[in-house]
C-alpha cells in the first residue's frame, strides 16, 4: 500500500456560499488545490468563507426555528462536501483553517462507489487565537476507502467568518485490485480498528438492572408524554425492547413533527416509506440535507427514494405548516407543485436548491416565511407568488441570481405584502436607484439586507428614504461603495431600534459617523467597519473600550508584503 | 486619468534599481508533442529609484502574470494609472489585483480558452467583488495560447501591447487604443464622487484578435515603457535572437536586455524615442525618453 497526500480535487456540494456564481472570490472552488494563503493570516478572497458567523444571523427573526427539538442537533451549521482524485484509507486529515479557526466540528467520510458515510471525527467547536492553523485532528481508525470528504461547521462561537484554504488528505492507497476488494469490504485490516465494544459492555455492567419494571405499570398516556421529549433515534431504541413499547413508539402523536436534517446520512427509501405507512397527521418537516443524490454524486437522482419523498409530501398536503428542503437536488418542478397546494403553509424554506426553475404560481395565503435563496427563482414566477402570499412577513432572496427586475419585484411587494418585516437581498444586483427609496413605504420593516447590491451605483439621497423604517433593527449595507458620512446620517439619526449595521467595505465612511453612531443608537450590537480604510484602527481600539457591549468587527487583508531589503 | 507625462525626469542612471527575473520553463516531457505550449521569460523594472517594496508579478505600477493549465497557457501585463497617486491611491494595487485575478481564473480553469477578452472582464468583475475596495485605474493586455488549435488569441485595452515574430518578420502586432493623445482605454474603478469625470472603458470594449501560431514564434507581450522607449526595429532585431528558443535561460537573457535598452533609453534625454515622435505628430514638442515602468514578458512557442 501506498501512502498518498493528495489535495481537493473538486467540490461537489456545500451549503453555504459567499460569492456569487461564476465569481471565485471567497468561493467553495477556492478549496481545490494546495493551499495559496497560509500561512498567511486574514480575510482573502482567495480562500473559502461560509456566509455566517457568530449568532447574529440567529437573532433575525426569520431565521429557522427549530421544528422538533428533541432531534435539534444546534451544533451543525453548515456543511461543504468536497471529492479527492484516488480512494484511500484515511490515515490524516489537514484543513488549511487561514481566519478565524474553529468552527469544524464534524468530518466524515465516504467512498464514492458505496455511498456510505462513516464519522471520522467529531469534537466541540473550539475557542482559537487568531492566526492561521493547519487543523490535523486525529482520526478515528477507519479500514475503509474514501474519496469524499465532508466536513461540518458550527460557526456560532466565531468572532467573524470563518476562511479555509486548503484542505489535505493523507491514507493508504490500495495497489492492486484485490486490495482495493479486500478494503471495500472492510477485510483489509491496515489499522487495528478502534472498537466500541469495550465501552459498551462497560455500561451495560454499570447498568443496575432491576427485577421489576417499574415502567411497565405506567399507563401508556403517561409513557407516551415521556416519549415525546425523546429523539428519533432513543424512540427506535425503545421500539426494540418489546411489543408494548414497540406499539407505543409507533404512536402517531410523537411524529407531527419530523426534522430528519440530522440524520441526513441515514434517510433512505426505507425511511421514508416507515413514515408514510404510519399515515400520520405531520405539521412540520424539515427534510434538509436528506439528499441521497449528494451521497451519489453527479446529482444522479435515485429515483426510487425521489417518489416516496414525493409521495410522502403529497400525503401530508393537508396538514403541513411548516417545509424545510434546504440544500437538496430532488426539490425539482414536481415537488414545487404539490408544494403549492399546501393550503396550510406557513413557512418553506428552499434555501440552495437548484433543481426546479419553474415555481408554481401561487402558495399557501398562510404563508409567512418565504426563504429562495440561492435559487434559480426567476422575477415573474416571484412576482406572481407575491401576489397570492399576502401575509407574507418574511422574504429572503439572497443571491437569487435569476432576478433580472428587482425593481418590478418590490413595487409588487410594496402592492401586496404590506406585511414585509424582512427584506434580505444580499448579492443580487438588480435594483435601481429609484427602486430603493421604495423601501421606505414598508412601514414595518425590521431588517433589511442589501449587502453587494450597489457595488459602484451612487446611492444618493435613498437612504434618507430608508430612513423612513422606523422599527429598523437590522441594516445590511457592505460594499455600497459610494456611501459618505452625509449619505448615512438620516438612516443613524431616525432608526433608533438599530441593533446591527453592516458597512463593510465603505470606503468613503469617516469615523466620525461612526462615533455617532456608537454614540446615538441606544440598540446598537454590531457594527461592522470591516475594509472602511479611512477608520483609523487606533480609534476603533479605543470604541471598543469605550462600548464594551457593541462588537465592533474590523477585518482586513493583512498585507505583510514580502520584502527584500529591510 | 492618464499616466502623467509630466512627471519628473529621472536622471540616467546606470544604478540598477530593481531587477527582478522570474522564468517559467515548461517541462517538455509532460507534454505531447503535437500540443504546443508556450516558454516564457519575464524581465521589468520600477521608474522609481527607491524600491518600496518587491512583490512577484509586480515592477512599480505594471503588473504581469503567467498561468498556464489543460487548455492554455495565458500571458498577461497590466500598467496601472500612475495619476491616482495624486489622489491617495496606490496606482499598482488595481492592476496587481487585475493580474492576480487573471492568474486565479486560469488557474481554476474558470475561462474559456478563446475568449481572453471575457477573462479580463471577469477578472475585472472580481475586483468588484473584493470586500476590499480596490480603486485605480489600469490598461490591460492578455495573449492565450490555445493547445487545441495551435492558435494566438488576444485582448488588449489601452496602450499595453504585444507582437508576435515569425521567420524575422512581425506578423502582427496590438493597435493602441487611446481616448486621445497619452490617454489610453482603461478599466477603473473611480472613487466615489469622481465617477462622472473619470474615463472608464468597459472590460468588453477589449480590442479582440486571433493568430495561427507556428513552431519558434516569439511574443512579446510589454507594457507602454517599452513600446514608447524602444522603436519596433531595435525590438525586432532582439527578438531575432531568440526564435525557435527552447532554452528558458537563454530567453531570460533577451528578455533582459529589452528591457534594460527599454530603461536606459527612457532616461536618455535627448533620445527620439516613439513617444516623443508620437508627441511630436500631435503638436507636442519634446525630445527623449519616457520614464516609466516597464515590463517584458517574452515568450516562444514550442511544438
Amino acid at each position: 500500500m501506498n501512502y498518498l497526500e493528495q489535495y481537493v480535487n473538486d467540490v461537489w456540494a456545500y451549503s453555504s456560499r459567499y460569492n456569487n456564481i461564476g465569481s471565485y472570490s471567497y468561493a467553495p472552488i477556492n478549496l481545490i488545490g494546495k493551499y495559496e494563503r497560509y500561512p498567511a493570516y486574514g480575510d482573502f478572497p482567495e480562500t473559502y468563507f461560509l456566509r455566517t458567523y457568530g449568532k447574529w444571523w440567529k437573532q433575525s427573526g426569520s431565521s429557522q426555528k427549530c421544528y422538533r427539538f428533541q432531534d435539534c442537533d444546534k451544533l451543525v451549521e453548515d456543511f461543504v462536501i468536497v471529492g479527492f482524485g484516488c480512494a484511500v484509507i484515511p490515515t490524516d486529515i489537514c484543513i488549511y483553517e487561514i481566519y478565524n479557526p474553529g468552527a469544524i466540528i464534524r468530518i466524515w467520510g465516504a467512498w464514492t462507489v458505496d455511498k456510505k458515510w462513516h464519522l471520522l471525527w467529531e469534537d466541540h467547536p473550539q475557542k482559537c487565537d487568531p492566526v492561521s492553523r493547519k487543523f490535523c485532528p486525529s482520526l478515528r481508525k477507519l479500514n475503509c476507502l474514501v474519496n469524499l470528504i465532508r466536513i461540518e461547521f458550527n460557526s456560532s462561537y466565531l468572532e467573524y467568518h470563518t476562511a479555509i484554504d486548503a484542505i489535505l488528505l493523507g491514507g493508504y492507497q490500495p495497489e492492486t485490485n484485490l486490495q482495493t476488494q479486500l478494503a471495500n469490504k472492510g477485510l483489509l485490516l491496515l489499522q487495528p480498528s478502534s472498537n466500541d465494544t469495550p465501552n459498551v459492555t462497560e455500561k451495560e455492567d454499570s447498568l443496575q438492572i432491576n427485577d421489576k419494571d417499574y415502567f411497565s405499570s405506567l399507563p401508556n398516556e403517561i409513557i407516551l408524554k415521556i416519549f415525546q421529549y425523546l429523539d428519533l433515534k432513543s424512540l427506535s431504541r425503545c421500539a426494540q425492547i418489546n411489543k408494548r413499547w414497540n406499539t407505543l413508539c409507533q404512536d402517531q402523536t410523537l411524529y407531527q413533527c419530523i426534522s430528519l436534517k440530522i440524520y441526513w446520512h441515514l434517510v433512505d427509501t426505507k425511511a421514508i416509506e416507515y413514515f408514510r405507512k404510519k399515515n400520520i397527521n405531520v405539521k412540520k418537516l424539515d427534510l434538509s440535507w436528506c439528499d441521497q443524490g449528494q451521497v451519489y454524486g453527479q446529482h444522479i437522482l435515485n429515483s426510487e427514494y425521489y417518489i416516496q419523498l414525493r409521495n410522502f409530501l403529497d400525503e401530508i398536503k393537508h396538514t403541513v405548516t411548516h417545509i424545510s428542503l434546504n440544500d437538496n437536488y430532488f426539490v425539482d418542478n414536481n415537488i414545487m407543485n404539490v408544494i403549492s397546494s399546501c393550503h396550510d403553509l406557513v413557512e418553506l424554506r428552499l434555501h440552495n436548491t437548484l433543481n426546479w426553475h419553474r415555481a408554481p404560481l401561487y402558495f399557501s395565503t398562510k404563508l409567512v416565511t418565504l426563504d429562495l435563496s440561492c435559487t434559480h427563482v426567476q422575477d415573474l414566477d416571484l412576482i406572481k407568488i407575491l401576489q397570492s402570499t399576502i401575509n407574507l412577513e418574511h422574504l429572503i432572496l439572497d443571491l437569487c441570481e435569476g432576478i433580472y427586475r428587482m425593481d418590478l419585484v418590490l413595487r409588487v411587494a410594496i402592492e401586496h405584502n404590506r406585511k414585509l418585516k424582512t427584506w434580505s437581498s444580499w448579492k443580487t444586483t438588480s435594483f435601481s436607484l429609484e427602486s430603493i427609496k421604495l423601501f421606505g413605504q414598508f412601514l414595518d420593516l425590521e431588517e433589511l439586507d442589501l449587502g453587494w447590491c450597489f457595488i459602484t451605483n451612487d446611492p444618493a439621497d435613498c437612504l434618507s428614504e430608508i430612513a423612513r423604517c422606523r422599527k429598523l433593527k437590522r441594516l445590511v449595507l457592505s460594499s455600497w461603495r459610494s456611501v459618505s458620512d452625509e449619505i448615512l446620517l438620516p438612516i443613524i439619526l431616525s432608526c433608533k431600534e438599530l441593533v446591527q449595521i453592516d458597512l463593510m467595505g465603505i470606503k468613503g465612511i469617516t469615523s466620525e459617523i461612526c462615533e455617532r453612531a456608537l454614540y446615538m443608537l441606544p440598540k446598537l450590537r454590531l457594527l461592522d467597519i470591516s475594509f472602511c480604510d479611512d477608520v483609523r484602527q487606533d480609534e476603533v481600539e479605543i470604541w471598543r473600550q469605550q462600548y464594551p457591549h457593541i462588537k465592533i468587527q474590523r477585518s482586513c487583508q493583512y498585507t505583510s508584503r514580502p520584502t527584500l531589503f529591510h | 486619468m492618464h499616466t502623467l507625462f509630466a512627471t519628473g525626469r529621472l536622471i540616467s542612471r546606470a544604478l540598477l534599481n530593481g531587477i527582478h527575473n522570474f522564468s517559467t520553463a515548461t517541462d517538455p516531457k509532460l507534454q505531447q508533442k503535437t500540443e504546443p505550449f508556450l516558454v516564457s521569460a519575464v524581465c521589468g523594472f520600477s521608474k522609481e529609484r527607491k524600491i518600496q517594496r518587491l512583490v512577484k508579478g509586480q515592477f512599480g505600477d505594471d503588473a504581469w502574470f503567467s498561468a498556464k493549465c489543460k487548455s492554455a497557457d495565458v500571458l498577461g501585463v497590466a500598467d496601472g494609472v500612475g495619476g491616482w497617486r495624486a489622489y491617495g491611491i496606490d496606482p499598482g494595487e488595481f492592476s496587481l489585483h487585475l493580474m492576480k485575478a487573471c492568474e486565479r481564473l486560469v488557474n481554476l480553469g474558470l475561462f474559456t480558452p478563446t475568449n481572453p477578452s471575457e477573462l479580463l472582464a471577469n477578472s475585472y468583475y472580481e475586483l468588484l467583488n473584493n470586500k476590499k475596495a480596490i480603486l485605480g485605474s489600469s490598461t490591460a493586455c492578455v495573449v492565450l495560447l490555445n493547445r487545441e488549435n495551435s492558435t494566438l488569441y488576444t485582448a488588449n485595452i489601452g496602450d499595453s501591447g504585444f507582437m508576435v515574430v515569425r521567420r524575422g518578420r512581425v506578423v502582427r502586432r496590438s493597435e493602441e487604443q487611446q481616448h486621445y493623445f497619452n490617454t489610453p482605454f482603461q478599466l477603473s474603478l473611480p472613487p466615489p464622487g469622481y465617477r462622472a469625470d473619470v474615463l472608464s472603458d468597459r472590460p468588453d470594449s477589449a480590442s479582440t484578435d486571433n493568430i495561427p501560431v507556428e513552431d519558434g514564434d516569439v511574443i512579446l507581450v510589454a507594457t507602454d515603457g517599452v513600446f514608447d522607449n524602444l522603436p519596433q526595429n531595435i525590438i525586432l532585431n532582439e527578438l531575432l535572437k531568440c526564435q525557435g528558443e527552447r532554452c528558458a535561460g537563454r530567453l531570460q537573457m533577451v528578455a533582459n536586455s529589452i528591457a534594460w535598452m527599454a530603461r536606459s533609453l527612457s532616461f536618455d534625454e535627448t533620445f527620439i524615442s516613439p513617444f516623443a515622435e508620437r508627441a511630436f505628430a500631435n503638436g507636442i514638442n519634446t525630445i527623449g525618453g519616457k520614464p516609466d515602468d516597464i515590463t517584458v514578458i517574452l515568450a516562444t512557442v514550442a511544438m
